[in-house]
């Protein structure tokens, strides 16, 4: 007797297909045989899967398919003025002071009149719009573009390719060690709820060395759907810091997917922070191509009410001595539900692995609830592989000794939730960076630092 | 680091070709006909003269498990299980009718000598001064044999037998508690076994009655392309204690047998109930052809305040092992415990851990897991820790390591945690159980080797597990206690 359900489409998944039919011919890089094949290739693949839902156990705890339950018409470009007045009120003050080569990209279009593009290139940096570069992609974009990981069996990832719109892609020539960090900021409209979809490629050559910030902010349009990806490829010797802040509108879905490759002797440092959305899912994926590398990953999540926030990474030794270490905080508050989903897989070759992760959470109501699996996979016998991963409130010892040192109450656990994910933003190399992080969490926790 | 030449070396000694156990006992056998129907279920049911509701109990289970699919979502692979082609009860001729001692088939009895495992009380007795009793319930195939010192245990109360009789003596406790813990609709192998089970081992342990010896039952798997698919239920009344171990083997064939066993246990109020397993069924050959999958349900429920249910497994034998003894943490203040230690040798898959459920106020719980793969086996721990909203302050304490010995074979962790109350402390970690400079320097300060040094401080560290066991098993896995963990990995 064979009872296996007839895979319906929801609503929501339906919508998507009608979504690519309808913009197909005006995509970027529509005339393009390899860009538009490409897209098809991705909506097959999607239409395939559908989806993800919580019996697909990398989606255990995010059921996409029930959450989605309208998709929104694809953005369009929005040509206001945006001034320091709106950037302070979308990302905060801290974030916006940081000295960096900004690019903003506003409803998924890469705005040159707000941007520093011309002192970018003068560093020496290559940049295009996305949608510029699809229209004729150059051989190290299409190589890029056309490779396997994760394209194949990621929904999120497919329905990325078919329908990506905007972004930008950035090549570092070899050797460039940029003066300043580049900050590409992400914001949304304020018109009706759309959705967006970019994808930022980054292609840093051997012996390159710069901090890339991905910040994402709401202008003021609430329900927005996010779908952004960024995939960036670590030559030799490079040294690439790259750090994502999401804070976006309450009402968001935001999906973001990070794909990384690093060369040998590398290092690749990638820290995220959430306090927006209303569910975020943030994928990180980082994978070993030359030996002697290493990469750091870190990030704290924040969320309270009913936020639902999600971060599943998956770091692949696949060539031996490389070293990879994991360290996220999550602090949870009212309803909101954290999730932490980290595998480390070690292939039979990636002898002399160094492999570590940690999770804390923290539950400051009776009603958060935290779900972690830190998962391990190791067919090398010549490794060193731990995680680790608590889950628990505050500590009242620590609170009561701060109390009992003059503290209000309040002011206390402020500063012991600073404390918590302080560890975290150790992380970050940039100084002036880190401390704009603490700002963000102080702002979170509606304290000032002084 | 890699793993230490003295830990090689033991790990080869239990090797999937060096299976001790792996001879067959001839013997005449009454068999069900073939395959899987109604009527199969009939004809166990009627074989053991069962009641009524025990049938009507079967037949809805066979009716749930027509309309359910295998799982899929463990990492082991293996050809798809034909259940027509099984045999669903085997029992030896002459165990049919009443069963004392000296009715028992010569043949079995030497069966259980050769495994090492005493039938007879006065051959107990007569061993070394002063060493602990164990009563035995001895399975064979689809049935049990003997179940010794039942007289002595009857006087404190105690009520061990197989569970075909419990069914006629004690219709009653097991109408009461048989699926309460694992219910027939569980998941596709419980609900198969519970259509279809044919015996196990019973046991009642009364109000307040520490139980004067240890317990065990024996299963052997004997006859060919037959299925084993035991039943055990353990209730430990208010304030009672036992201690219950269990041991399996099965002769050498080619072909894959199917063990698909649920095991019960409930433990009221005060009550504690420790489960210590030595598995050891054939692995299958050194090609990864034969060997049992055991693909098993046990679950523990502390159902009453301030129980205690501790579950202890060493792993070494078949081919598959699917199986997460598991602990729901009903009352207030209950605890649960799970050590373990498996071993994978060959081809052997095994996805192994434990569930611990809080759901009381104030439980706690601990997993203690040890896996070490050699050969071209995968060896899997996945574990779930949860804390519902009303587990107030319930404690999580969880250590897994694993070791891999050559690079043909793989490790895998796979824990989840769901913390739903916020003063749910959960704490889980997987060291590298990298041994500490300064130990080994001490050690060798005072002129041990560094083998010598290694092994005295793994010792101490895999004691963990092996403290937990009882005395009799100590034999068995003396080989494991030395294998050492260095170079393990979480």
């Amino acid at each position: 007797m064979d009872l296996s359900v007839q895979q319906f489409r929801t609503k929501a998944e339906q919508e998507f297909l009608d979504l690519y039919t309808k913009a197909e011919k005006t995509l970027p890089g529509s005339k393009n045989p390899f860009v538009a094949d490409l897209r098809k290739n991705a909506i097959a693949t999607y239409a395939r899967l559908g989806l993800p839902h919580r019996r697909i156990e990398a989606w255990k705890y995010t059921d996409l398919r029930a959450h989605l339950e309208d998709v929104y018409p694809l953005a369009t470009p929005h040509r206001g003025t945006i001034g320091t007045n709106e950037l302070e009120a979308a990302l905060g003050k801290a974030i916006v002071a940081f000295s960096a080569y900004r690019l903003v990209i506003v409803e998924g279009e890469l705005r040159e009149d707000l941007s520093d593009m011309s002192a970018l290139k003068d560093a020496g940096a290559e940049i295009t719009s996305l949608a510029q570069a699809l229209e004729t992609p150059p051989a190290w974009l299409k190589e890029t573009l056309s490779k396997a990981g994760p394209r194949e069996d990621d929904a999120v990832f497919a329905l990325n390719t078919a329908l990506m719109t905007g972004g930008v892609t950035l090549r570092l020539p070899k050797g460039l060690t940029l003066d300043k960090p580049i900050h590409l900021i992400h914001l949304d409209g304020t018109g009706d709820p759309a959705s967006m979809v970019t994808r930022n490629v980054i292609v840093a050559e051997e012996g390159t060395s710069a901090t890339i910030l991905e910040s994402y902010g709401s202008l003021g349009m609430k329900e927005l759907q996010r779908n952004a990806v960024t995939e960036i490829e670590i030559g030799d010797k490079a040294a690439i810091h790259h750090i994502k802040f999401q804070r976006e509108a309450v009402e968001t879905t935001h999906l973001g997917i990070w794909l990384a490759t690093i060369g040998a002797d590398a290092r690749y440092d990638a820290f995220q922070v959430s306090t927006g959305a209303l569910l975020s899912r943030n994928q990180i994926y980082v994978g070993f191509d030359g030996e002697g590398s290493s990469t750091e990953i870190s990030g704290a999540c924040l969320m309270r009410g009913r936020q639902h926030c999600d971060t599943t990474l998956i770091v692949e030794h696949r060539v031996p001595a490389c070293v990879s270490r994991e360290l996220f905080k999550v602090v949870l508050d009212d309803h909101a539900r954290g999730i932490f989903q980290g595998k480390v897989i070690v292939a039979p070759d990636a002898q002399k692995t160094d492999g570590k992760q940690m999770v804390n959470a923290l539950l400051l109501s009776e009603t958060a609830e935290f779900d972690s699996k830190p998962e391990l996979e190791i067919f090398a016998d010549d490794v060193v592989c731990g995680h680790g991963a608590t889950s628990g409130q505050m500590n009242e010892d620590l609170l009561f000794y701060l109390e009992s040192r003059g503290l209000p109450e309040a002011e206390a656990r402020a500063m012991l939730i600073q404390a918590f994910v302080g560890e975290a933003f150790e992380c970050i190399d940039n100084e002036t960076l880190r401390e704009a992080f603490s700002g963000v969490s102080a702002d979170w926790l509606g304290v000032s630092l002084e | 680091m890699p793993a230490v030449q003295d830990t090689v070396e033991r790990v080869k000694e239990i090797d999937v070709d060096q299976y001790k156990y792996g001879f067959v006992t001839e013997i005449e056998s009454v068999t069900a006909p073939k395959g899987l129907n109604e009527d199969i279920v009939r004809f166990i049911s009627a074989k053991k003269d069962e009641p009524q509701w025990l049938l009507d109990w079967r037949l809805e289970a066979f009716k749930r498990w027509l309309t359910m699919q295998e799982p899929e979502w463990a990492n082991v692979h293996y050809p798809k299980i034909d259940f027509q082609d099984l045999y669903y009860y085997s029992a030896p001729k002459s165990t049919e009718g009443p069963k004392s001692l000296d009715e028992v088939d010569p043949e079995l009895l030497e069966t259980y000598k050769k495994l090492g495992i005493p039938l007879r009380e006065q051959e107990v007795l007569a061993g070394v001064q002063g060493a602990p009793k164990v009563a035995v319930d001895a399975v064979f195939d689809s049935v049990s044999v003997v179940t010794t010192f039942k007289e002595e245990l009857a006087k404190a109360g105690v009520i061990f037998c197989s569970i075909s009789e419990a069914v006629k003596n004690h219709p009653e406790l097991v109408k009461k508690y048989l699926g309460s813990v694992v219910p027939s609709t569980d998941n596709f192998y419980a609900t198969l076994n519970s259509a279809v089970f044919s015996d196990g081992s019973f046991v009642y342990v009364p109000e307040g009655v520490h139980c004067p010896m240890e317990l065990s039952t024996y299963f052997r798997i004997n006859a060919e392309q037959t299925g084993q698919f035991e039943r055990t239920l353990i209730i430990a009344d208010k304030g009672a204690y036992v201690s219950y171990l269990e041991g399996c083997t099965a002769p050498m064939r080619d072909e894959n047998q199917l063990h698909a066993a649920v095991v019960e246990l409930v433990a009221l109020e005060d009550a504690e109930i420790k489960y210590s397993t030595v598995q050891n069924w054939y692995p299958g050959d050194k090609n990864g052809k034969g060997g049992i999958f055991n693909f098993v349900t046990k679950r523990g429920d502390c159902r009453g305040d301030r129980s205690k249910i501790s579950w202890t497994q060493v792993e070494t034998g078949s081919a598959i092992t699917w199986k997460y003894p598991s602990c729901i943490l009903r009352g207030d203040g209950s605890r649960g415990e799970f050590y373990s230690i498996a071993i994978s040798n060959g081809y052997q898959q095994i996805d192994s851990g434990t569930k611990m459920i809080h759901l009381g106020k104030n439980t706690s719980s601990r997993i203690i897991s040890k896996g070490i793969a050699a050969g071209h086996s995968n060896n899997t721990y996945r574990g779930l820790v949860s804390a519902h909203r009303r587990a107030a302050n319930a404690r999580n304490f969880t250590v897994c390591d694993s070791l891999l010995i050559g690079d043909k074979c793989g490790a895998h962790t796979v824990p989840y945690i769901e913390a739903k109350n916020a003063s749910a402390t959960f704490e889980h970690e997987a060291t590298t159980s990298k041994i500490s400079d300064d130990q080994l320097f001490y050690c060798l300060s005072r002129g041990l080797s560094e083998e010598e040094a290694v092994a005295l401080i793994v010792n101490g560290f895999v004691r963990d597990v092996l403290q937990h066991l009882p005395m009799e098993f100590m034999a068995e896995t003396q080989k494991l206690i030395s294998i050492s963990l260095e170079g393990s990995v979480g």
